[in-house]
């Protein structure tokens, strides 16, 4: 069921209505129950998987917590990341990592036929996983309690808002709100459902009206002249910001309307200046959780070496970050791509302090705008490689076409219409959040009639503007 | 050591790592205050303070050293 269908639209509702009839002992079971029918109401057969990564998980947990002995503890920590982590590897990355092995024998002279597997990845599963890890590092790093309750591991691990995509949520975020449950406010529910229309619209206005166009020609690149993937390939950021941000608004409404907070996702990414600001702008759930579990450690590690550590521990970080978007190696790619421009800013950003300081930069328009558009542009370049589907020669196919088939763009008029329609609402409120988050309040404007009329005309564009038979988000396949 | 006196260093140590001329710190800040503090040059300024006072912190012990004060207090408990 997707948070876009009219199944879940009227479903959502009724499910409030009767969460606030439940006693709050028996609210987390609910939560956790609903959650479980949402996850077999998709995929029945692999739900196992999500209550053996759950097993896994509390009962790691509880042996790490009731060691005294490091060694024991470490070993606890060590067999619980292999057990959850075991079976995404196993799903996600089989395939992929026998039919290297294969290409590789292969060019020693040994031939073994590749191998041809079917496995359906089990949904939500780079998700749970992450947070199951997470969880097992807390309680290693005794930054969070070993949590008793079984249904509050299990409803932490699976909880419908944000099992399928994200946001990448902490147990110490999740496990006191779970134990805490109370009635939904008034004031909860509007803000829950204002976050939910601003979601829906920049899902349904933004992200599908362009992908409308950018399926179309990521679909047909050899037919396609280099202009028109050149601009294709400059629309591919918004629309994906546009769709996990949208869907992450509607997981956070969603989640306000129950009296839960989620962790947001981004944070204006494409008004940063910088590369590293903008990956602190950009999935910040995930960016945040290879921060905390895979650079600082490595990196604190790797100290000793300096300058050269934190490079060496960030191309490894983002190269796991790219393995996690996918198994190919166009996202490797990515990821090491990613890496090198962090590494890159990493070496120079003192002598840019310095710069930026001696000549007043800082606070310059026209120099912040130049930044923005330079930041915007190396990652739309990046994002070539960042598509689902679209294979290595395909890259290959686009970059030669932009810088040696320019051609004429292929435009459709009507979708660019009414996709920039969409965009200035999106534009208007980036801009506002970012230099006067207190003026133009349109959603949270005192004045009554105001706030309607905004709501009015958003959900008369999600109407009208609005690609409504869409199921997909971008990120569901991860 | 007192704690005006480590301060004084932090604010040496940070300018230094980040390449700023001057960097003011009270013990209430954290990396979001101080321009160009970020995870990445966070390792750095840990190693750095490692090397100027002689401690060694333990990776568990970097979830702590988040605000200025709180490092200090690590570096006193640590130097005693």
């Amino acid at each position: 069921m997707s948070f876009t269908s009219f199944q879940f639209l009227w479903a959502f509702p009724l499910f409030v209505l009767l969460y606030n009839f439940v006693t709050p002992r028996f609210k987390a079971l609910f939560l956790l129950a609903t959650s479980y029918l949402f996850y077999l109401n998709m995929q029945p057969v692999l739900f196992i998987m999500l209550l053996i990564v759950t097993a896994l998980t509390y009962f790691s947990a509880h042996y790490i917590a009731n060691q005294d002995d490091d060694d024991k503890r470490s070993l606890g920590l060590r067999i619980g990341i292999i057990g959850t982590l075991s079976p995404l590897l196993f799903f996600k990355y089989f395939t992929f990592l026998a039919n290297t092995l294969v290409t590789s024998l292969h060019l020693f002279g040994l031939e073994i036929h590749p191998i041809t597997t079917n496995f359906v990845l089990p949904i939500g599963i780079s998700f749970y996983t992450f947070m199951a890890i997470g969880y097992l590092v807390d309680v290693f790093n005794e930054e969070v309690d070993v949590e008793p309750n079984y249904i509050s591991v299990s409803l932490f691990l699976s909880f419908f808002p944000y099992i399928l995509s994200g946001p990448i949520e902490r147990a110490g975020n999740m496990f006191g709100q779970f134990k805490n449950l109370k009635r939904s406010t008034w004031h909860g529910v509007v803000a829950g459902l204002k976050l939910m229309l601003w979601g829906y619209f920049m899902k349904l206005c933004i992200a599908d009206r362009l992908a409308l166009y950018n399926d179309l020609i990521f679909n047909s690149i050899s037919s396609r002249s280099g202009s028109t993937l050149a601009i294709a390939s400059l629309l591919y950021p918004i629309q994906v910001y546009a769709d996990l941000g949208g869907y992450t608004l509607i997981v956070m409404g969603i989640s306000q309307c129950l009296g839960i907070k989620i962790i947001p996702n981004f944070n204006r990414p494409f008004l940063a200046t910088s590369i590293s600001e903008f990956w602190r702008r950009w999935h910040i759930s995930l960016i945040k959780w290879l921060t905390d579990y895979i650079f600082t450690p490595l990196s604190f590690t790797l100290r000793k070496w300096k300058i050269g550590g934190i490079i060496g521990a960030l191309m490894l970080t983002f190269f796991i970050s790219g393995i996690w978007h996918g198994a190919s190696f166009c996202f490797i790619f990515w990821g090491l791509m990613q890496g090198a421009l962090l590494s890159f800013e990493a070496y120079t950003n003192p002598k840019r302090n310095r710069f930026e300081e001696k000549y007043h930069l800082r606070h310059k328009g026209i120099y912040n705008f130049i930044c923005i558009l330079f930041v915007y542009f190396v990652f739309a370049f990046t994002e070539i490689w960042d598509k689902e589907g679209v294979t290595w020669n395909d890259t290959m196919l686009i970059l030669h076409k932009i810088f040696h088939e320019w051609g004429t763009p292929y435009l459709i008029l009507s979708k660019f219409l009414y996709a920039s329609i969409s965009f200035v609402p999106l534009l208007f409120s980036e801009l506002r959040n970012e230099y006067k988050p207190e003026c133009f309040l349109f959603f949270d404007h005192k004045n009554i009639i105001i706030r309607w009329t905004s709501y009015l005309i958003i959900l008369f564009m999600i109407l009208t503007i609005g690609v409504l038979n869409s199921s997909q988000f971008i990120y569901f396949q991860f | 050591m007192e704690r005006k006196a480590i301060i004084k260093q932090l604010q040496s140590i940070i300018a230094e790592v980040v390449k700023l001329e001057n960097v003011e710190l009270t013990e209430e800040n954290t990396a979001n205050d101080v321009k160009g503090w970020d995870s990445l040059s966070h390792i750095a300024i840990i190693a750095q303070i490692e090397e100027t006072f002689s401690i060694k912190f333990k990776l568990r012990e970097l979830a702590k050293l988040k605000k200025v004060g709180s490092i200090i207090d690590l570096i006193i408990k640590k130097q005693n």
